[in-house]
This record gives C-alpha cells, structure tokens and sequence, in this order.
C-alpha cells in the first residue's frame, strides 16, 4: 500500500499550527480545570448538604456523560449564553475545563483522604481551625500525593481535545480532516496527527516526571 | 526513544498498513456506503435507504451482478475501497476530482450536483464571493470545503469545517456563521424541513461548477468495465429518471450526465 509523504508535508504547517493551538486549549483547560475540581471537591466534601448534593451532582454528570455531547451543549447552549455568540475556542476551553474539573474533583478527594487522620486530630489540638487545617497540612501532603494521578487526566486531556474539531476548533485533529477530505484518504492524516499528539503527551509525561522528582527531593 | 522503540512503532504501522486478509469477494460484491447523508444514503431506522441505495440496486440488476450494500462509516469505507480486499466498491455521493483520482478510480458518472449556499433570508449575500469576508460553516472532507478553501483560503480562521452538515446548520442557526455551503440536495432538504426558519438557498453557477458523483473503485478495478455500462444503460433507458423522480420530485438533466467527463 502506498502512503503519501507529500500530502503530509503539504498539511505539516498548518498541523503545526493546530498543535500549537492544541497546546494552548490544553493548559487553559487544565489550569481551570484544577482550580474548578478543587472548589467542587472542597463543596463535595462538605458536611452542609447545599454544598454537597449539587457538587456531587456535577461529578456526576460530568463524568457520565459522554464529552462528545457536553462540548456540543457547551458551544451551542452555555457559551452564546455568556458571551452571547458562538465560539470554538471559548466552548473548546470551557468544555474541556469543566468535564476535567469532575475528575480533578475525585483526584483531590483521593489525596484528601490518604492523609492519616491522626494529622488532622493533631491540627486540631494545636488549636487549628478546620479551614487552616485544610489549608496548611492536608491539601499541600494531599496534592503532592496526586501528582501521578494528575499526570494521567493532563494526558488524557490533551487526546480529549481532539474531540473538539467537532465545533470546528481549528487544533490538530481539525486540520488533519482538512487533509483527510481533500485526498479521501485515511492514513496520512490520521497518523501524522497521532504522531504529534504522541510528541506531545511524551513531552508531557517527562515534563510531570521531572516535577515529581522536584517535589520529592 | 531507543531504537528499538522505533522498530517497534514501525512494526505497528506496518501491520495497520497490511490491512485485513486477502480473500477474494467472490460471487456477491461487497458495497461500502457511509449512510449518513439524507436524501443521498441514509439509515431509515435499521434499513439503509436513498437515491444512492435505489440507483445501486438499478444498476447491479442491469449489470446482473449478486451485491450487498452495507454502512460502515466514511473513514473505513475509504480504506477498504482502497485495498479491495473485502469491498468491491464505495458509493455515497461521491464527488469525481482529480485529486481523489490520484488514490481512487471511479466508475463513469451518475449524479449531477453543485454546492448551494444557505442564508437567512435578510442576508445581502448574492453569490460566493460575497462570502470571501464572511464566516462561513462547510462540511469537511467535502467538495464546498474545496471550493471555499479556494474562495475564502486554506488557513482563512472564517472558514470553518464542521464534522457534519447538521452541526455546520446548527452554527448557522445559532448565529455563529453567515452562511453554509453544502450540496444541494442537503440544503433543499433542511429548507424542506425547515421552512419557519426563514433561510434561502442561492446558487452560483459561475463560482460553484456542476460536479458528478461516481462510484468510488480500487485502483485497476475490473469492475469498472461490468458498471459503466450498466450505469449508461439506465440513464438512458429511464429507469434512472424513475428514481430521480421518486426522490427529488423533479425531470433529471440526463443529457449533463452523460456528457460529463
């Protein structure tokens, strides 16, 4: 079987140019995507019920419900709603944020509970409050315990994003259909995009390591 | 990466490369379609249905050929017409260009179409240049994305490519674009559907050039020469206007078809 090296360098500008924008949806997502799951944890984790049931609530559709739908409900319905018009990137951002956000959220919790309970009893009789508890001994043992687990959900992240093309966010997967309907062919496009999401999630993965290795010595 | 994590990527690739087993199709002919453009092809409950299906049916009959037609998506409709190892042909309205000729044979061909443009019916777009400053939603792997890339431009942010036709109408619908370019047998039926939703059709004859559906072939297909016949043979017979007729309502322009390159 033939495989066309021309059309793939033909499409390389323009995949590179969907790999940066994957990039950058990719860290806005995670960014949000952390700070959004630790203030549902935080809610989840609660003992107030209005705080509880509807962030457990979230996790729950969030995470049951299939990403394809949420980025279309997101693009078509929640985005016109706030900025009033439609945008990929904002809807691509936004989506991505959210549906990571619930399982950051179970992520955190997973942390939160490994830290021994003595730890909080002592926080306690040092004359801590609950929040400073929290805030001073068990998130920072809670989210170095985590990092492993993080790596994982940024690198399903960046492939998740591929999802997005759907709304014509023009990222890698996006330019690699352009190709794929130009030619009608199927390999070219879709392995020069899974070789750039591999660079990508490879980089990643060394990227988390190294940072590990930071937090541990 | 060592190397010999290279030779083992290039391992994979290879297997995925080779495809499926050789096997040849036998008595019955294997036909892919990717049923998802009414009223083109289309899945009616778990019944594959369409112009195309009914056209299919015609022509393998005056071919006298044994086939089955089954829906297996566009992506591996396209592989397995490639090789030809399990599927003879590839029919879902397909559109003969030169570029696609590089990887594919066609039989000769069927289908008349052009790209029509859809606006809301206050938009002071006339044709497809008017669109080259506006924000316009295609279909990709489409011949509208074709010829808008060559309107609007390749990287032209404007110009968005959509998964489908229905997601491409829904940003025009929610105000996201001016204007879809699609076929037209795509745009007719959403007006069809859709008639409070005061949109329009306009066609540009000059910028968007008739352009003919064939039936997708392996390269070397010796099929080509059982189906171009059988295929000339119903259009000129009436069997083909019967169909046309059944799912447009309207008098096929055989004399185009059959003069097309």
């Amino acid at each position: 079987m033939d495989f066309r090296f021309d059309i793939i360098i033909d499409y390389l500008p323009l995949l590179l140019k969907g790999a940066l924008l994957t990039i950058g949806i990719s860290i806005l997502s995670i960014l949000f995507g952390s700070i959004l799951g630790l203030a549902v944890v935080l809610g989840k984790m609660s003992t107030s019920w209005y705080l509880s049931w509807p962030m457990s609530g979230y996790i729950h559709f969030f995470r049951g419900t299939p990403l394809y739908v949420q980025i279309l409900m997101v693009h078509f319905g929640l985005v016109p709603l706030l900025i009033g018009q439609t945008n990929s990137i904002v809807a691509a951002v936004a989506a991505l944020a959210l549906n990571s956000a619930a399982y950051t959220a179970e992520i955190y919790r997973a942390g939160i509970q490994s830290v021994d309970k003595g730890q909080t009893e002592a926080a306690y009789s040092l004359g801590m409050t609950k929040r400073q508890t929290m805030r001073f001994v068990i998130l920072p043992q809670a989210i170095k315990r985590t990092i492993p687990a993080f790596g994982n959900e940024f690198i399903m992240l960046v492939k998740d994003s591929s999802l997005v093309a759907l709304i014509a966010a023009p990222e890698i997967m996006y330019w690699s259909n352009a190709m794929r309907g130009q030619y009608i062919r199927v390999w070219e496009p879709y392995l020069s995009a899974a070789v750039i999401y591999l660079i990508l999630t490879y980089s990643l993965s060394k990227l988390l390591a190294s940072i590990e290795r930071r937090l541990e010595g | 990466m060592g190397k010999r994590t290279v030779a083992l990527l290039a391992v994979c690739f290879v297997s995925i490369m080779a495809g499926c087993s050789p096997g040849s199709a036998g008595k019955t002919y294997k036909i892919a379609t990717d049923a998802a453009y009414a009223p083109m092809e289309y899945m009616d409950k778990d019944k594959i249905t369409g112009f195309d299906i009914d056209f299919l049916e015609a022509v393998m009959k005056e071919a006298d050929l044994t086939y089955k037609v089954e829906h297996i998506g566009w992506d591996p409709m396209l592989t397995e017409v490639q090789s030809g190892d399990n599927f003879a042909a590839g029919i879902s309205s397909i559109s003969i260009t030169d570029e696609r000729k590089q990887s594919y044979d066609y039989s000769i061909p069927y289908f008349e179409s052009t790209n029509m443009i859809m606006v809301k019916e206050d938009s002071p777009v006339q044709g497809a240049v008017d669109l080259k400053d506006k924000k316009v939603a295609v279909q990709s792997s489409t011949t509208a994305e074709t010829l808008m890339v060559g309107i609007m431009g390749g990287d032209n942010p404007d110009l968005k490519r959509f998964d489908s036709n229905a997601v491409a109408l829904l940003e025009l619908d929610t105000g996201g674009v001016d204007a879809v370019v699609a076929d037209i047998a795509i745009v007719r039926e959403y007006l069809k559907n859709n008639p409070d939703k005061k949109f329009k059709g306009i066609l540009d004859p000059e910028q968007f050039a008739p352009e003919f559906y064939g039936i997708l072939l392996p390269k070397g297909s010796e099929l080509k020469a059982k189906l171009d016949p059988a295929i000339k043979a119903i259009l000129e017979n009436g069997t083909y206007t019967e169909i046309y007729q059944k799912w447009f309502g309207e008098e096929p322009n055989i004399e185009n078809v059959l003069n097309a390159k």
